[in-house]
């Protein structure tokens, strides 16, 4: 589907909101008599609870209540279980998720403790320091190797261990795949945890309307539907009491999923018995440990290779940091482990992968979700076993690539979705190709490198390549509707973040419709306006509910067509739909504007024929088979100053292919983003956690994001190979950026530093990191 | 965090021992010392205020308790503290051999910090420990002189 909107960069329909600061964000909503909270929060990693004194709280002036976890009677529960483990042959799962305030035990710093509600959040934080908590300090675990040993301090006691879960696929037999080996590299490689440092923090208004016995909820989550309906049964509400409105979002990454956070369990139940609106707004601080993080995993992994480069095997064990729960199942560890095998034909497989707990706070999914690591291993084995092959980089990959013609090809293992892991389609040797051409790399190695060798400078050239399984299911919906107006109203479940959906589902309705795009009136993100679906994560908007809307779309359109073909005179099939209006192809003055047309399709007189329905409206669903697979290949160019460690980045490419193209704007904006965060996550971006569990860095003075002078303009190209798993052909976009760049960014740098033999098997790097990993390469330290 | 190292102070170890034990002298020692008694024999409670980078008043109850006492040549105390911006406990041993007229004093501090000190203080948590220990070590030396002369 091409057209005049679908596939063209039309300008972002949002951002004239957005930029006049007319967008109405959670901390927007102010409603009268409304209170304000505050949480007093763990400053323990792992501590008994043996008491807490709230009664000078309760007396301060302006407090409304206070809460601990004894408080809450019934309704403390621990959170659900969002995503159960997968059906995988011999898998363990140990199931521990967080009650809203601490009862007996923190597991980690940040854990809440009591919940004061007061008529402003400076009284509620000052009403924090009356409280008076006997924490018994427990020695803490966050090293994920130590966690399994025995004597460890156990996170969870019931389990007598700190194992969450416990997983092996296999594919082939990779014993004898090793056996015929000309070569195996075998490596230990570690990724370490940052945060999502979204640029608006979380978010909850809860208004309870006891006139209407309905409860409205503002909150910052990228699933409002599934939140609606968890929050109608743990307050036992109906599901249609309860309205969720998910409004402009800073950024979401990941965990603002529906994660059932303490607030926003806590926030509605307090404003229902309170009787008065209450509302909690996440400082910068309280992020670094109330919301999800992501990231901490060590691998041992080896690759067994031909004399030709051909893979013959990949072994992986690795373990997964879960944090000090485990709500969000096994989505992030199988997205590794799944990711791995990449673009390349591997034969035989055995991964096994140990989920650990850790006082820590909890993982889920962070833009790739556990694809990071999987690609960082992967490439790095490639780029090792090209090194004592002595073969080109790009040549390993382009030997091992699935081709175009072997789709859909299957890995014979299960996806996060619980779908077999079977790619739908790709050109990974043409995005190869067109990001070789466009980085230079031919040129590069050939004179640019040895030149600027010559002048002193260490530059490095990395290259490698992705997939990222994306817009898996399980639905999403859309309702369109024409108004009389002539204006089309769109509604979607899903919520948005910032990914510039009120433009590319405007899009996909403008072109079915024939109307302007500025005319679609798109709402997301409101149970009130439609209540089915699940959600935006594993960039699946555009591909799910994007379809929904085309579906949604083509009824609306059908609906049109037979209603204008005897009030215009001709038959449906000579019948053109354009320009807001319906008119004959033969005779374009005979017409009907789509306005006239829902007018006339809700009569006050008359009557609507049977089999018929009234209104140029339509609800429509989609729910792919299992996820697509998007591509790509991330080039870089950097230059190390070995002296400093100091690395400048010098240009980066992206080759990406995420199937047809909706709007090149916005996946571009998509990428681009994308790779800043992969830069902050390859060099800046790093929690550190001492022994006891405390975080050192819990402010922007000391964790470093890359900043827009670190950050280079991605220079961009396109493969498209249309998915056949929905009717648009589109894969998703939202997480590709920040996927590779890791491992690029350290095959770049083996490359600058080659001289020295260093190499990089753990990210993020920092300049004092890899000043130490230098020192280390050359022999000046051990 | 561990903050350890030697110093010269005034006086035998008998002579200075019960000065080192001596709330108004301990007080001193431990800039920042805004009160502190002692409550049993070996027991102290108190508070005491720092300022760390971006936190620039922290209040802190205090609580030391001396143990593993071996009069007059070394003693280990229990340090607990608490306040609005975290925590700090953990144990500091001290050795006094004697040194000429003086004594020689060896101190080795195994420090945990934690909450919003450990977490926005971090990167000057070390070079301010090491400004109040030497403020402190040079603060108990002009004491004892005071008191022995």
């Amino acid at each position: 589907m091409t057209g005049r909107y679908f596939g063209e960069s039309v300008l972002r329909l949002e951002d004239a909101k957005l930029l006049t600061g007319r967008a109405r964000f959670v901390d927007d909503v102010s409603l009268p008599g409304m209170l304000h909270v505050a949480f007093l929060r763990s400053d323990e990693a792992h501590a008994r609870l043996n008491g807490i004194d709230v009664s000078a709280a309760r007396a301060r002036t302006g407090v409304v209540a206070v809460y601990t976890a004894d408080d809450l009677g019934d309704y403390w529960q621990p959170g659900p279980l969002l995503v159960p483990p997968p059906p995988i042959p011999g898998l363990v799962f140990n199931t521990a998720t967080q009650g809203p305030l601490a009862r007996d035990k923190v597991r980690c710093a940040g854990e809440p403790l009591a919940m004061v509600v007061a008529e402003s959040r400076y009284v509620a934080e000052d009403a924090l320091e009356d409280i008076v908590v006997d924490l018994e300090p427990l020695p803490a675990v966050t090293d994920l190797e130590q966690a399994l040993m025995d004597g460890a301090p156990l996170v969870h006691d019931q389990f007598g261990t700190n194992l969450a879960a416990w997983v092996h696929q296999t594919k082939g037999d990779y014993q004898a795949a090793r056996a015929k080996a000309h070569r195996v590299i075998t490596r230990r490689f570690a990724y370490d945890r940052g945060i999502a440092a979204a640029l608006e923090n979380r978010g909850i208004v809860a208004h309870w309307d006891s006139g209407a016995q309905e409860l409205a909820m503002w909150d910052t989550t990228q699933a409002p539907i599934p939140i609606r309906n968890g929050m109608a049964e743990f307050l036992g509400l109906r599901e249609s009491q309860v309205r969720v409105v998910a409004p402009f979002i800073g950024g979401g990454f990941g965990p603002k999923i529906m994660m059932f956070y303490p607030e926003e369990v806590l926030v509605p139940w307090a404003a229902m018995r309170l009787g008065r609106p209450v509302k909690w707004i996440e400082d910068r601080r309280e992020n670094f440990f109330a919301t999800t993080q992501e990231r901490g995993q060590i691998h041992h992994a080896e690759l067994a290779v031909a004399k030709d480069g051909t893979i013959l095997g990949v072994k992986d064990r690795f373990l997964h940091d879960t944090g000090a729960y485990d709500p969000y199942g096994l989505t992030v560890p199988i997205n590794s482990q799944c990711t791995l095998l990449g673009p390349y034909v591997v034969p035989a497989y055995d991964s096994e992968f140990t989920a650990v707990f850790t006082n820590k706070p909890i993982v889920t999914p962070v833009r790739g979700a556990g694809r990071q690591h999987g690609v960082f291993v992967m490439e790095r084995l490639l780029d090792f076993a090209a090194r004592e092959l002595g073969m080109d980089r790009v040549e390993i990959r382009r030997r091992n690539y699935i081709q175009p013609d072997q789709f859909p090809y299957d890995h014979e293992i299960l996806f996060q979705d619980f779908r077999p892991l079977v790619y739908d389609s790709g050109d990974y040797p043409a995005a190869l190709d067109k990001a070789v051409e466009l980085i230079g790399y031919r040129k590069f190695i050939k004179d640019e490198q040895p030149r600027l060798r010559r002048e002193g400078k260490h530059p490095g050239i990395g290259i490698v390549s992705y997939i990222e399984g994306t817009g898996i299911g399980p639905y999403e919906g859309a309702r369109v509707t024409v108004e009389p107006s002539g204006t089309v109203r769109l509604s979607t479940g899903v919520g948005t973040q910032g990914q510039g959906h009120f433009t590319t589902f405007a899009q996909i309705v403008a072109e079915v419709l024939g109307v302007e795009v500025g005319s679609v009136e798109v709402s997301t993100g409101d149970t009130r306006e439609f209540h089915w679906g699940t959600g935006t994560f594993a960039s699946r908007g555009a591909v799910v509910a994007g379809s929904a809307c085309h579906a949604a779309a083509m009824k609306v359109r059908e609906k049109i067509l037979a209603l204008a073909a005897p009030l215009v005179g001709v038959a449906e099939s000579d019948l053109v739909v354009a320009g807001g209006a319906v008119h004959s192809r033969g005779d374009p003055a005979k017409a009907i504007s789509l306005g006239d047309l829902a007018r006339k399709a809700n009569p006050l007189r008359g009557a609507v024929a049977p089999g018929t329905e009234p209104g140029l409206e339509a609800t429509a669903y989609f729910g792919p088979d299992r996820g697509n697979a998007a591509s790509g290949v991330h080039a870089v160019i950097v230059e190390v100053d070995q002296e400093t460690a100091a690395v400048e980045i010098k240009r980066y490419v992206v080759v990406h292919d995420c199937g047809t193209v909706i709007n090149p704007l916005v996946v571009e904006a998509q990428v681009q983003g994308g790779v800043a965060h992969g830069i902050g996550n390859a060099f800046y971006e790093q929690l550190h956690f001492d022994r006891n569990g405390q975080l050192l860095n819990a402010s922007f003075m000391d964790y470093l994001l890359p900043t827009a002078l670190d950050v280079p303009t991605v220079e961009m190209d396109h493969v498209v190979s249309p998915s056949p798993l929905n009717p648009l052909g589109t894969k998703g976009v939202g997480e590709a950026g920040a996927i590779p760049t890791g491992a690029a960014f350290a095959q770049a740098i083996d490359d600058a530093l080659a001289h020295t033999g260093i190499e990089i098997t753990e990210i993020p790097l920092s300049p004092g990191r890899l000043f130490e990993l230098i020192d280390h390469a050359t022999g000046k330290s051990t | 965090m561990i903050v350890e190292g030697t110093y010269a102070l005034p006086g035998s170890p008998e002579a200075i021992w019960d000065l080192l034990m001596d709330p108004e002298v301990l007080a001193k020692a431990m800039p920042g010392t805004r009160r502190l008694d002692r409550v049993a024999p070996n027991r102290y409670e108190g508070t005491m205020g720092v300022g760390i980078g971006p936190i620039t008043a922290a209040e802190f109850d205090l609580v030391i308790e001396v143990t593993d006492i071996q009069r007059p040549l070394s003693y280990t105390m229990q340090i607990d503290s608490k306040g609005r911006f975290g925590f700090s406990r953990g144990t500091a041993r001290v050795e006094l051999t004697p040194d000429g007229a003086g004594s020689s004093m060896r101190y080795r501090a195994d420090l945990q910090v934690g909450g919003k000190i450990a977490g926005l203080g971090q990167r000057l948590l070390d070079s301010v420990s090491k400004m109040l220990l030497r403020q402190g070590l040079e603060a108990l030396h002009k004491e004892l002189t005071a008191r022995l002369t």
